[in-house]
């Protein structure tokens, strides 16, 4: 019988910006749907309920916390932890690779074969990099579209083009974050089904088990 | 609208090209889709003209001079060419005994459509308004009996208006606290869009009844939704951008008129969208707000007009959403930079006291 034990992978912040970002994330989808399509609008607005106003604010709000979650995981890229390192789960080295096509493999069904590692596999950490890489578009596009008249969002927001391309791209980012989170939590549970490191509580905890070298 | 492109070659005449456009203009302001332009044309250029009769009480003509005001002579010359009216004390050439055998004479011919401009005085049997020797109440329950329908134009005819203020000295009322036999519908304001109540006349003519109403009687085509909701300056209430007070900056900046009193957010009209004369003004385009002069009892109710509505909460806690995000959002970033160097620090000093790389 595997013996295993108890070791600490991920670091309060983050685990912090882990569910600053997961919050913000299903608060932004919410309310950004409702922003494009305003379905109470004939039966909620007038004096007392402001909804599409209320929405805006929570999205903003959101969204700002989501921009601080996604500059507090970019520190950690360089300076977190060994597993929290951007290196350590991008597909660049030999190994990292190899475990990129074998968990994909894995994922199939195709082989039975799984590399045991505490941080992120290859996989899901190239996932998490494009994932902050278009967290850093869709911020940049919030706030064009939220400060149309400051200038240094404005030049910053211009790289995607006039305010409707902007407005446009932000959009369709809110439906990749949306399945995003879905395809998340789908592998994250079927992770934590098929192996006893305690994924889903590593997120809470920081800690992970792994098979005690004999 | 440009009127020339309403008015034929002669003047005071209207073009086949204008009749149809004000047509659509009317069809499109009941919430009908285009298809039925040509039934409302139909409708409106059949040779039969319904007879109106116009009852004037406690007014102050506002109402039909609005309505046919020169500013817009297309509108004021369609009705006139759409309806026969038989009875109009402003208009109407004959005077005195002759004027009262015409509306003798409309009231026995019956089938006849009755607007209804004025509050009409109940108190002391109804002895402050008083026309050719009748009291309004008694003519009004006079014509009204052969009415097919009747439209009560402007606040006055339709809730009691300023004259029902109170105290009420006269005991003033509307029309549905008279009559209540007969369909009727209100076209409040003080004074309502001509384009209303063309619209309600040509919905009549051409479906044969009264379009749907709100609880006040109002037409939804025109009352359904509010002020606020349609109002070009919305933006800058949601973003916390007011006018504090007349002539300030944000006066002239076009912000919001809710501090100083506009009473939007509880008044249902379609102001902010139809508007009003050819230069397609409203009051809270030219930098005053709305009275709410289409809610019934508004002179009580409304007052002071510029004094700001109670009980409407500004979003974002009370000083705009964006102003208010952005303060959140500085103060978040602020605790990011704190947990960013904490962290970074936990690092350092741990890396000082054991002094090698080991922990990572």
């Amino acid at each position: 019988m595997a013996v295993y034990e108890k070791k600490y992978v991920w670091g309060i912040l983050l685990r912090l910006f882990h569910w600053t970002f997961a919050l913000s994330i299903f608060t932004l989808v919410v309310t950004g749907l409702y922003i494009h399509w305003p379905w109470t609008n004939t039966w909620l607005e007038g004096s007392h309920q402001f909804t599409m106003a209320t929405m805006r604010w929570i999205h903003f709000i959101a969204g700002m916390l989501f921009t601080c979650a996604v500059l507090a995981r970019l520190y950690l890229w360089f300076f977190g932890n060994k597993y929290e390192k951007v290196w350590d789960f991008l597909p660049i080295t030999g190994r990292n690779i190899k475990n990129l096509f074998s968990t994909l493999l894995y994922y199939a069904y195709l082989t039975d074969h799984h590399e045991e590692r505490l941080g992120h596999n290859a996989l899901a950490g190239t996932a998490y990099f494009f994932t902050i890489l278009l967290a850093i578009v869709q911020f940049i596009t919030g706030f064009y579209l939220l400060y149309p008249e400051n200038s240094f969002f404005v030049s910053l927001g211009s790289i995607f083009g006039t305010q409707q391309e902007a407005r446009f791209i932000h959009y369709i980012l809110n439906w990749y974050f949306a399945w995003f989170a879905l395809v998340h939590i789908y592998i994250v549970v079927w992770n934590d089904i098929k192996h006893p490191e305690g994924l889903i509580s590593s997120i809470f905890d920081g800690f992970k088990f792994a098979k005690k070298e004999q | 609208m440009n009127r020339s492109l309403f008015m034929g070659g002669i003047p005071g005449t209207m073009s086949r090209r204008g009749f149809l456009r004000a047509c659509a203009i009317a069809t499109a302001a009941m919430g009908l889709p285009m298809e039925m332009v040509p039934k409302v044309a139909e409708a409106a250029s059949d040779p039969k003209r319904p007879s109106v009769v116009w009852l004037h009480f406690q007014e102050c003509t506002g109402c039909s001079e609005s309505l046919l005001r020169a500013s817009h002579p297309d509108i004021a010359t369609l009705i006139l060419d759409l309806i026969s009216l038989d009875y109009h004390e402003t208009l109407s050439a004959a005077a005195g005994k002759q004027a009262e055998e015409n509306l003798e004479k409309a009231i026995e011919r019956g089938n006849y459509v009755l607007v209804v401009e004025g509050g009409i005085p109940l108190k002391d049997g109804g002895v402050y308004c008083k026309i050719a020797g009748k009291t309004a109440v008694d003519i009004l329950k006079r014509a009204a009996e052969k009415a097919l329908a009747i439209i009560a134009i402007g606040t006055c005819a339709a809730y009691g208006g300023v004259q029902a203020a109170k105290p009420n000295p006269t005991g003033a009322v509307g029309v549905s606290d008279i009559i209540k036999d007969k369909p009727i519908i209100n076209v409040p304001g003080c004074p309502p869009n001509p384009h209303n109540f063309l619209s309600t006349v040509l919905y009549f003519l051409t479906f044969k009844k009264l379009p749907p109403t709100d609880k006040f009687g109002r037409p939804l085509f025109a009352y359904g939704r509010k002020i606020h909701d349609h109002c070009e300056r919305r933006p800058h209430f949601d973003e916390g951008r007011f006018v504090e007070q007349f002539g300030d900056v944000g006066h002239r900046l076009g912000f919001c008129l809710y501090k100083v009193g506009c009473k939007g957010p509880e008044t249902y009209s379609n102001c902010p969208v139809i508007r009003f004369n050819d230069v397609e003004v409203w009051p809270v385009s030219v930098g005053n707000g709305c009275y709410g002069c289409t809610e019934p009892n508004f002179w009580d109710t409304m007052t002071p007009f510029h004094k700001r509505l109670p009980n409407v909460k500004i979003p974002g806690a009370g000083e705009g959403i964006q102003a208010s995000a952005g303060k959140i959002g500085k103060a978040a970033l602020g605790v990011t930079a704190a947990a960013v160097a904490i962290h970074a620090g936990v690092g350092i000093a741990k890396r000082l006291a054991t002094g090698s790389k080991s922990e990572e």
